[in-house]
């Protein structure tokens, strides 16, 4: 028995090796399916700027593709670069390292996306059980109506309006960055408090765009596991109403709901992207507004690998997670 | 001659063998062409989605912004790129929602903008959803090392996030227009169906109307065709609407972002516009609340018509009192 | 004797949104005495478990009591509210549903399934929640360390006795059990059913069989109610609806039991067999088929192993050197319990599967070497499958006449009017008249028993030579079977076409084959004509399979 939970654990490392190692090669395969040479075009814009050394031009052509170049030994230079974070230079922010940009926005990111996701998906869930058990009462119908519409909001345009209305109209909250501009990054009381007072808003457009699906999806499987003969039969042995609906009906729906949280992940992080540029929020969805709209393009493959490489990370916790909560991944 | 009297027995143990359940009346006439047994049927799945009242509100919102977008060379007051009036005033009674920094009508806009958002929505949804069949039902019904291979790429691409996808593809592809975009939005959009669909064809290949298909000398094309795909409508056309809805709304954040080709009018490049220009400022509500608010309503329309559709495909969602 | 339970004109109703409420029972009234054992019978649709439900207050919607009262122990419980009724259920009345597969959380051990009992009844000091839990588990006779299990790691009898012994934890006054046996294995249905006869003569408490099975039903109960069309038509002790029978419908019932077992069995609508005279043979030797068609099947030596699923486990061997022969116009029953390698027998001889060694033949082609399309569709317009479930053996879009003409385009020469003629003609060899009518339907217009007969006219399109059916009446209704079987008979005879009939129901078996194979775990342990084997079985597999069998006899 142990044993094979073991092997399920082993076998989700496995996969997301693979996984891992496929969504790198998309990354590498990507730049050099599309017309034109993205490569010389950014060599000659990095080049506007002052020469460029060969070990830049090296990496960006294992990054982004020479026509003429021998495919194997640029991917093996590229799986190097990317082992040890060599993306070569931005040219929109020059003469800063891509690596360097990235790592800066990144963890403006992974804090605000990682933390809302996760209150979201809680809440999600606490709500959307809450519905099926209450099913047709005026608590559900409600619940089934506003979350049908917050789904269907572009999360760009909540964000748009809360920045309108809340920032500008009313003046309760900053309108943009992730700090005030006075203010020093550390680890101060104040500079937190400052910081959070910043990301409210970009926190719940994020957490009303994204809260619909999960509050749908629970309410969907939990009618599903309502209707099982394992919670009639609890309700014929007279256990509590909350045992019954917490840890049999909620509990069994929590595993399917689990697995697509994983999946509407790269959604609320895709979402996200958008609601960062409107707040001019410093994470790597403004950096990948400025990639684009400057055709940075060595800059913008390394957000985007950073994204998948962090969606492909929650996923396996994810799945971890699922193992440890699913005693039937142990036979 | 204890032949005739078994089979005397057993044709009356026929007619005793339980009530017809749908009444005596039943219609020869009707049930022998295939054309109109087809159109009763399709009949029947919308009477079924029409009875749940929110799906009904979902088809009447979808047709009335399908309807005023057709019919916005006879709806829309000015024309929308025409830049002849004064520049961004507030909503009158000459400009219903005011005007763009460029002088432009902004209800002008927003109806004939309708027609690149629906379009982009109902072909993206229709291509992805072509795609997620094809794709589906092969990899459901073959049972080879292919089909592990499939479902590699297919989770592949389920976990790829799709909007930063979308985005770099089309920076690539400079302004290429509404081609690229329904490109890219089919192209990150069709895994989730076939993973859905894929399961569905794997349920009803292991009943035993599909064996007995075979045994009735019939093609696997045919019982692709004939035996599965019939079966399950109802989920293609669920993953339709969903894929048309995450289809409008990507097609909005492109364009949203610069991606599109900015000098044609929809929804996601009035906002761009809008947010370029600096409405926020200048306290410009409308210009900014209306484009978004129909992208809205589009995604709401087709996201309530899928509570209809779910009750042809699950019974234990069907509306009903708890 | 005290009474227990009084139900007083108790009618429910399933609402319906754009219909009229069904009425599933009607106007019910009984008593039951405390200690009392009573059966409770009825075919599907009867109204039974709708019955129990409402009994246990466990009606859900659109199911409603609409009239009437259940008084337990003098208490009228359809009126209280839910946490009178929760409190109630410990010491009360406790349910054991069907498919006791399902009826436990799989997330959470069996030892948390009884914590959760006694935490919301208290009837349990905490400190003896082990040794509580230890005891009941034993009583079903399982073993403790069924407590540290999941659901998930258990057989499907060994969790029904988990179930009962999660409803004995409230100490109930009256146990439901509803069709506690139905969806298992026929030995282990067997053994679980001898769990409860004893259970309740050990505690006492009074209890309700709900069944489909008469025979079960008269096996343990002391009193019968025989339910039909949401009305109680009979409500005698078991004795006297075995011997004395008042109502017709119950005597309609009982007249469709048999014991395999018996010198002479017959049920209505069946010819007697003239059993001196079956024919066929079936020694261990493939005998050389003397017709002139050589539509003979012959299975030498057959085996076939499933590899391991996963590493670390091991490979199953379904079918074990298995030989035999069916000659034209031979009906050969293939016995045994799920799992003993019946189907896969079927799926072989069918060519669905390939065999790991030994070989098949029909009429001299080798049907385990068939890899063409071209090859198995020559076959199978010579052995066709008749499916077990009638209600997933039609596609539910199609209708009857679609159905069956697509095998006649597909294996015949008639097109148009000929083929439409041909299908007619299908549906009246299936008794299914008027045939025009029935064409025009969909599947869901027909009966379970109808459904079967389109079922049986798809196999006859191809003009077949060897039919093989696959559990064909398991799935309907006692009375229904009759018709079935009878259909299948003569069919064969008529027709001429050999029959191998899977099943695990030894009296239809005896019914309608000359001879017969008794199949366990891969390996034929006991082949003869079948009266004989029945009558006079000598391998032990054999006896206990008969042994299963309810014998109509009251265990008074």
């Amino acid at each position: 028995m142990k044993g094979r939970h073991v092997r399920y654990f082993f076998g989700k490392i496995g996969l997301f090796f693979v996984t891992l190692w496929a969504a790198i090669t998309v990354n590498f395969i990507l730049p050099r399916m599309m017309p034109g040479s993205p490569a010389d075009a950014a060599i000659a814009k990095l080049s506007q700027n002052g020469p460029v050394t060969p070990e830049v031009r090296a990496s960006i052509e294992a990054q982004l593709g020479m026509p003429k170049g021998n495919l194997l030994s640029q991917y093996w230079q590229y799986l190097g670069d990317v082992v040890h974070l060599n993306f070569g230079v931005s040219y929109s922010n020059f003469p800063q390292n891509v690596s360097d940009l990235v790592g800066a926005a990144l963890p403006w990111t992974l804090t605000l996306v990682g933390l809302v996701t996760i209150i979201s998906f809680i809440i999600g869930t606490a709500l959307g059980a809450l519905m099926a058990w209450k099913r047709g009462t005026a608590v559900d119908v409600t619940g089934t109506i506003s979350s049908s519409f917050l789904s269907a909001f572009p999360s760009f345009w909540l964000a748009l309006m809360l920045l309108f209305f809340l920032g500008y109209k009313a003046g309760i909250f900053p309108t943009s960055g992730a700090y005030s501009s006075t203010a020093i990054p550390n680890f101060s009381m104040d500079f937190i408090s400052d910081a959070v007072e910043h990301s409210i808003l970009p926190a719940l457009t994020i957490l009303l765009t994204s809260l619909g699906s999960y509050v749908m999806g629970m309410r969907n499987t939990m009618i599903n596991t309502l209707g099982d003969d394992y919670v009639t039969f609890a309700e014929a042995n007279g256990l509590r109403q909350r045992t019954v609906m917490l840890k049999y009906a909620a509990r069994n729906a929590l595993l399917p709901n689990l697995t697509s949280f994983g999946l509407v992940l790269g959604g609320v992080v895709g979402g996200s992207l958008l609601v960062e540029q409107v707040f001019n929020y410093p994470g790597v969805g403004l950096l990948l507004y400025q990639a684009v709209t400057n055709q940075d393009y060595p800059l913008m493959q390394a957000i985007f690998l950073m994204i998948t490489i962090s969606v492909l990370v929650a996923n396996f916790i994810v799945d971890i997670l699922y193992g440890v909560l699913d005693p039937r991944t142990r036979r | 001659m204890t032949n005739s009297i078994v089979s005397t027995g057993m044709q009356t143990s026929a007619q005793g063998d339980g009530n017809d359940p749908q009444g005596p009346q039943v219609r020869t006439a009707r049930g022998q062409n295939p054309v109109l047994r087809a159109l009763e049927v399709i009949g029947k799945g919308f009477r079924t989605v029409w009875e749940v009242p929110k799906a009904r509100f979902g088809l009447i919102l979808l047709a009335l912004i399908v309807l005023s977008t057709l019919f916005a060379p006879w709806l829309s007051p000015y024309d929308p790129k025409a830049g002849d009036f004064e520049a961004s005033i507030g909503p009158s009674a000459q400009h219903w929602l005011g005007t763009t920094s460029n002088g432009q009508d902004v209800l002008s806009q927003l109806l004939w903008g309708g027609r690149v958002s629906v379009m982009v929505a109902m072909v993206s949804g229709l291509l992805s959803t072509c795609i997620a069949v094809l794709v589906g039902l092969s990899w459901g019904y073959i049972r080879s090392f292919a089909g592990e291979f499939v479902g590699f790429i297919v989770n592949l691409f389920l976990v790829i996030p799709s909007l930063p996808l979308m985005i770099i593809i089309a920076a690539y592809l400079q302004n290429g227009g509404m081609s690229v975009i329904i490109l890219v939005i089919v192209l990150t959009g069709w895994a989730w169906g076939s993973r859905v669909l894929r399961s569905q064809t794997q349920s009803l290949r292991s009943r035993d109307f599909v064996t007995a298909a075979a045994f009735s000398g019939d093609s696997s094309w045919r019982i692709i065709f004939h035996e599965i795909f019939p079966n399950m409508l109802s989920l293609i056309i669920n993953n339709f609407f969903g894929a048309a809805t995450s289809g409008a709304l990507s097609e909005a954040g492109l364009e949203f972002l610069g991606l599109g080709d900015s000098t044609t009018v929809s929804w996601g490049t009035m906002l761009y516009w809008a947010q370029n220009n600096n409405v926020i400022l200048t306290g410009q509500w409308a210009l900014l609340l209306a484009p978004g608010l129909m992208v809205a309503l589009l995604a709401v329309s087709m996201t309530f018509i899928n509570f209809g559709v779910d009750r042809l495909s699950n019974p234990r969602l069907r509306e009903g009192k708890a | 004797m005290m009474e227990l339970l009084r139900v007083e004109n108790l009618s429910v109703e399933y609402d319906s949104p754009d219909q009229e409420p069904v009425k599933a029972v009607e106007d019910v009234s009984f008593s039951l005495d405390q200690g009392e054992f009573v059966g409770l019978v009825g075919e599907s649709g009867s109204g039974k478990s709708t019955l129990g439900f409402a009994v246990t207050r466990l009606s859900k919607p659109p199911a409603r009591i609409s009239k009437g009262r259940v008084l337990f122990g003098g208490k009228d419980i359809t009126t209280l509210s839910q946490e009178e009724l929760r409190r109630q259920r410990c010491g009360g009345f406790a349910m054991v549903l069907q498919s006791g597969m399902n009826a436990l959380n799989p997330v959470r051990t069996v030892r948390k399934h009884f914590v959760d009992i006694y935490k919301a009844h208290g009837n349990v000091e905490k400190k003896d929640y082990e040794a509580h839990s230890r005891q009941l588990v034993e009583k079903v006779g399982l073993q403790d360390s069924v407590l540290n299990a999941y659901p998930g790691e258990l057989s499907g009898g060994m969790r029904q006795r988990v179930s009962i012994s999660l409803a004995l934890a409230l100490e109930p006054k009256l146990m439901v059990f509803d069709e506690p046996t139905t969806a298992l294995d026929v030995l282990v249905q067997h053994e679980v059913m001898g769990t409860i006869r004893e259970l309740q003569k050990q505690e006492g408490f009074t209890a309700i069989l709900i069944s489909h099975d008469l025979g079960v039903v008269l096996e343990s109960t002391q009193r019968v109610l025989v339910m039909h069309n949401g009305r109680i038509v009979e409500d005698a002790p078991s004795e006297r609806i075995l011997t004395d029978p008042q109502d017709d419908y119950t005597k309609m019932l009982l007249s469709h039991y048999g014991d395999p077992r018996a010198e002479h069995v017959s049920v209505p609508g069946l010819k007697p067999r003239d059993e001196a005279a079956a024919s066929g043979s079936v020694g261990g030797t493939p005998s050389q088929a003397d017709d002139e068609e050589d539509m003979t099947v012959t299975v030498t030596g057959v085996s076939k192993i499933y590899p391991a699923r996963k590493r670390g486990e091991d490979s199953v061997t379904a079918v074990n050197n298995v030989t035999f022969t069916l000659s034209p116009g031979q009906s050969l029953a293939l016995v045994g319990a799920s799992g003993s390698g019946k189907s896969t027998i079927a799926k072989m001889l069918t060519g669905v599967e390939r065999p790991t060694s030994g070989n098949i033949t029909l009429g001299g082609r080798r049907v385990d070497q068939m890899k063409r399309r071209k090859d198995l569709r020559s076959l199978r317009s010579d052995i066709q499958m008749i499916f077990q479930d009638p209600y997933s053996a039609l596609n539910p879009l199609h209708t009857v006449e679609y159905t069956l003409t697509r095998p006649i385009l597909n294996y015949t020469d008639l097109r148009g009017d000929d083929a439409r003629r041909r299908m007619l003609e299908l549906l009246d060899t299936v008794g299914l008249t008027p045939v025009e009518q029935y064409a025009a339907k969909l599947p869901h217009q027909l009966s379970g028993g109808q459904r079967q007969r389109v079922v049986i006219a798809r196999a006859l399109a191809s003009n077949p030579h060897v039919l093989v059916a696959d559990e064909p009446v398991s799935m309907l209704d006692m009375t229904l079977r009759a018709g079935i079987l009878a259909l299948l008979d003569d069919l064969r005879v008529r027709l001429n076409v050999s029959m191998l009939y899977i099943t695990h129901d030894l009296l239809s078996a005896r019914l309608i084959t000359d001879s017969i194979m008794v199949l366990n775990k891969g390996t034929v342990v006991e082949r003869g004509q079948t009266a004989q084997v029945l009558q006079h079985p000598e391998n032990d597999y054999t006896i206990k399979l008969l042994d299963a069998i309810p014998s109509l006899r009251t265990q008074a």
